[in-house]
């Protein structure tokens, strides 16, 4: 995964009506945009490390954004 | 097959100087039941919701203690590029539902055994498909092996 600042994560739901998550990119810790990313959960949550798995799709900004 | 692909879900890391009141936030928010503790970079412990609970609710202990106070460590690793089946030995050694996996001692993700039980149920659906379909449907009158002779 490859992701900059501003960038959303969307995290599917594993479960039956498991709702999607999302995560908005903070700063960027790996090389070349790759992971660890610092993120922020839903709006204004909580700042954490996050290490994308095989459950997590970036929709990059201007992709977002519209 | 590595251990990294084996993996099902993402991994969130927080400081041990976050609070479990933020801890549980995070659970909520992001969906998950466990998260690693990560001091600078180096992996220090794992705490569970069940930590939360056992840990700090049955101790009275206040919502802004620090989670370094109810994770568990040392952490049992994995290395990302383990085979799979030396992470069912560790999963048999230690009698753990989780394993922080790490690359070149930093960590990278998490594996659990519910990660591996679906895998397994998914290989076992495979191999039972032909087997159930005979049972059902009868078995197979395969043609006769054709010689070709020039």
């Amino acid at each position: 995964m490859r992701a900059s600042v501003g960038d959303r994560i969307v995290i599917r739901g594993h479960r039956v009506r498991d709702p999607d998550r999302a995560c908005e990119v903070l700063e960027v810790r790996g090389v070349d945009g790759g992971s660890p990313y610092v993120v922020r959960w839903g709006d204004g949550g909580h700042e954490t490390l996050f290490f994308p798995g095989p459950d997590a799709a970036v929709e990059h900004r201007e992709h977002a954004s519209k | 097959m590595r251990t990294i692909e084996a993996v099902r879900r993402s991994g969130v890391g927080i400081g041990p100087e976050r609070t479990i009141r933020e801890a549980a936030g995070i659970m909520e928010q992001a969906g998950i039941g466990a998260i690693a503790v990560i001091d600078g970079d180096h992996l220090v412990g794992i705490v569970t919701d069940r930590d939360l609970v056992r840990r700090g609710l049955a101790r009275d202990l206040p919502a802004d203690a620090r989670v370094d106070a109810v994770m568990t460590t040392p952490v049992v690793t994995v290395d990302a590029d383990a085979d799979l089946h030396d992470t069912f030995a560790l999963f048999r050694t230690h009698a753990v539902r989780r394993l922080a996996i790490v690359r070149a001692g930093q960590f990278v993700g998490m594996i659990t055994i519910d990660d591996l039980l679906i895998d397994l149920a998914g290989d076992l659906s495979d191999l039972a498909r032909p087997v159930t379909a005979e049972v059902i449907f009868g078995s197979h009158d395969y043609p006769s092996p054709v010689t070709i002779s020039t």
